[in-house]
């Protein structure tokens, strides 16, 4: 049974009945028909499957300014929370901001980190755009970005240094970590990359910089194809043909630990793999200061596993946080906030983000829950979706991601 | 990318609809980057790529959660290089597979599995294969559409190696201009998700390109909309499509999924600014009828003229 809208959440729900509007009906804004009537092949589908609410994939949290950020690749915005807000009655959560709009340059966003001292939001364009889209704290709706700079195709994670004036980067395919200079702005090279063989890099995500130990930390998949010279841009028609890449492998999921310094095919400090490790598509990294511990949202099993930032090898997490009573679904981003003892996640498997203390274990339940839509809304769970297939026996339809 | 994983959704879902079972997590081995998907009625069988590990996947038509692939086409014998979309050869039982990169099309035999070498490849200068995704057989004239870069590319079925095309489609009267995606073959005629859309990439792999000064207008605003168009498969040079799908009323931006279901008259299309499936129901399309049009009155006015009688060249 949906909870009933309270008045204060009238605000909200304009603003996502805007965004259902955007998502439901057809988009005219490229080429306006100026006929009375459709031309014979504007078909109008008789069913669409979308999701015309937000939908989270990166989180990152400002303890000090009150903020709790997540980017939202479904209908390609940002969304900016109160970090003490929680929905407890099932309700749509409203958001203090929202920058959505063609002029945003957001598209398929992944990664996001705000940067307190310079107040500014940083989120990847995972795909098609091949950007970082840094926006400033106050703004809201369709606006320019302060800045945006180009990146390599499938930019993933993001990671700020402010001792080192420098963002890191990490590229899925590339299996790669590229660093530029903080106050980058349009097209520049890297600073540096972390990139080869003995990096262990291989399809790499979440990534945190940990200032107190001049560490790096990246989430890996395990998908490799060897440290190719030209993967073609992406989608770009070239005629530049590969022939060079090494087979590929389908590796253990990782968590590899490097110097903040390191370099080009730099090896990692220490290495977390395995399976009593129990990674399983492991997507956001966090750094917890408070603890002295590495948070992981470990996606293909909805769960939160807690590492000894020192672990090494095919070891336990110290504590997982896992089970109904948690919320955790399907994990992507996470984020510590150490002023107040918190960490979030968000969930791609509904429209919710979530907040535990940083010492919860097991099946705990959150404190907070922040929601993009009611309680209980289906979840497609699009994520540019670029093919199809059609299932005769089941009569169904098969959908990747 | 967000979730790597394949939802299925049941054929009439319709709005803010939850998957009915997901296949995603590590065993099953998935990534980002499919560009391709395959059902097979004959094996009950789920065809998917892995770009990003060089890898063909196959599960069962039922597979669930985290649950293994059958078989993984992956080793160095394969030659895959970026393989990011997939086809099926049904009637040949052969799995064909589109390299983003290697410019190439590798053909499988349906059971393929491990470090399996293909038993034909299409590459090379003669081919003028580029940015290859859709991949769809005419097994009755033993044909192979590819769409390419901008254009689509006929070969003979069996064509293996250095081969030129046989025919080609392209031209302002196709309507495509970049990044023609997703293909399906029925009954004499090609259905193309022409997505139009351009991705423009600054590096070379983590190296920024010579000239690269500015950052590309995001590509998803490119004014020029993608459609669903519709060709004999026998068609060559600058030819309109016999019928199309386009237009705001459709709701299409730059399409690219495209799966159809003749039975019920339905064309399925995914796209990718719309973050959604939409369903068409267009029975007149999926007739075996050279006049095939969106109306009566609509005429062809290029200067090329379909052929439905016989090979065109």
């Amino acid at each position: 049974v949906k909870a009933s809208v309270p008045v204060n959440k009238l605000a909200a729900g304009c603003i996502f009945a805007l965004i259902a509007a955007i998502a439901v009906l057809p988009q005219t804004s490229h080429e306006q028909s100026t006929a009375t009537k459709p031309a014979p092949e504007d078909i109008a589908p008789v069913r669409v499957i979308a999701d015309p609410y937000p939908a989270f994939n990166g989180i990152a949290v400002d303890g000090a300014n009150g903020l709790v950020a997540m980017s939202d690749p479904n209908r390609k915005s940002l969304l900016l929370y109160d970090r003490a807000l929680g929905a407890t009655q099932g309700e749509a959560s409203v958001p203090m901001r929202q920058i959505v709009g063609p002029d945003t340059f957001l598209g398929m966003i992944a990664g996001i980190i705000l940067d307190p001292r310079h107040e500014e939001i940083y989120a990847a364009n995972n795909d098609i755009e091949d950007t970082v889209v840094v926006m400033p704290y106050a703004v809201s709706g369709n606006v320019k970005p302060g800045r945006v700079f180009s990146v390599p195709h499938q930019a993933w994670g993001l990671a700020l240094s402010g001792e080192n004036d420098q963002i890191a980067v990490t590229v899925e395919v590339q299996n790669t970590i590229v660093f530029y200079r903080r106050q980058v702005k349009g097209v520049e090279a890297p600073v540096r990359i972390i990139r080869g063989r003995a990096t262990g890099l291989a399809d790499p995500h979440g990534i945190y910089w940990d200032e107190s130990h001049n560490e790096i930390g990246v989430a890996n998949h395990g998908n490799f194809r060897g440290v190719v010279s030209n993967t073609g841009g992406g989608c770009t028609p070239s005629f530049v043909v590969e022939n060079q890449a090494e087979a590929g492998e389908s590796l253990p999921p990782s968590i590899r630990i490097f110097s903040a310094t390191a370099k080009d095919d730099a090896k990692p400090l220490r290495v977390i793999e395995g399976p009593k490790s129990g990674l399983d598509w492991p997507m956001g990294v966090a750094y917890d200061p408070q603890h002295d511990t590495i948070a992981v949202a470990n996606n293909g099993d909805s769960s939160i596993l807690i590492f000894d930032r020192n672990s090494n090898g095919d070891v336990r997490p110290l504590t997982v946080i896992r089970g109904k009573r948690t919320g955790i679904t399907r994990p992507m981003g996470i984020a510590v906030d150490s002023q107040h003892g918190e960490i979030w996640v968000s969930n791609w498997g509904d429209h919710s983000a979530i907040a535990f203390d940083s010492g919860a274990h097991g099946n705990a339940a959150p404190k907070r829950i922040i929601r993009s839509a009611p309680a209980g809304t289906a979840t497609p769970g699009f994520g540019n979706p670029m093919a199809l297939a059609y299932d005769t026996k089941r009569d169904q339809l098969l959908v990747p991601n | 990318v967000t979730q790597p994983r394949i939802a299925v959704f049941a054929r009439l879902a319709n709005g803010e609809a939850a998957p009915t079972r997901l296949i995603t997590g590590q065993n099953t081995l998935l990534g980002r980057t499919i560009h391709g998907l395959a059902y097979d009625p004959a094996h009950d069988e789920i065809v998917a790529p892995n770009a990003l590990a060089d890898a063909v996947l196959v599960f069962r038509g039922a597979a669930t959660g985290s649950e293994h692939p059958l078989r993984v086409i992956q080793g160095p014998h394969t030659h895959l290089v970026t393989p990011h979309a997939v086809s099926l050869d049904v009637q040949n039982r052969e799995i064909l597979v589109a390299s983003l990169t290697g410019k190439r099309i590798n053909v499988f035999r349906w059971d393929a599995n491990g470090d399996a070498t293909p038993v034909r490849v299409i590459e090379g200068p003669k081919t003028g294969l580029g940015h290859v995704v859709g991949l769809a057989v005419d097994p009755e004239r033993n044909l192979l559409a590819v769409a390419n870069s901008q254009d689509i590319l006929i070969f003979n079925r069996t064509d293996d190696g250095d081969i030129a095309p046989r025919a080609r489609i392209a031209g302002p009267q196709t309507g495509i201009t970049d990044e023609p995606w997703q293909m399906e073959f029925y009954r004499g005629h090609i259905f193309l998700a022409a997505s139009n859309h351009l991705h423009q990439n600054l590096y070379d792999g983590v190296t920024l390109k010579p000239g690269m000064n500015d950052v590309p207008d995001d590509p998803w605003l490119n004014p020029v909309l993608g459609f669903v168009g519709v060709w004999n498969i026998t068609d060559n040079g600058n030819v309109a499509p016999l019928a199309m799908i386009r237009g705001p009323f459709s709701g299409l931006i730059h399409p690219v999924g495209l799966a159809l279901n003749p039975r019920a008259g339905e064309i399925y299309v995914s796209d990718s600014v719309r973050n959604g499936v939409l369903t068409f129901l267009v029975p007149q399309f999926l007739q075996q009828d050279s006049r095939l049009s969106n109306s009566n009155t609509s005429s062809n006015t290029n200067s090329n003229t379909h052929s439905n009688n016989g090979l065109a060249k």
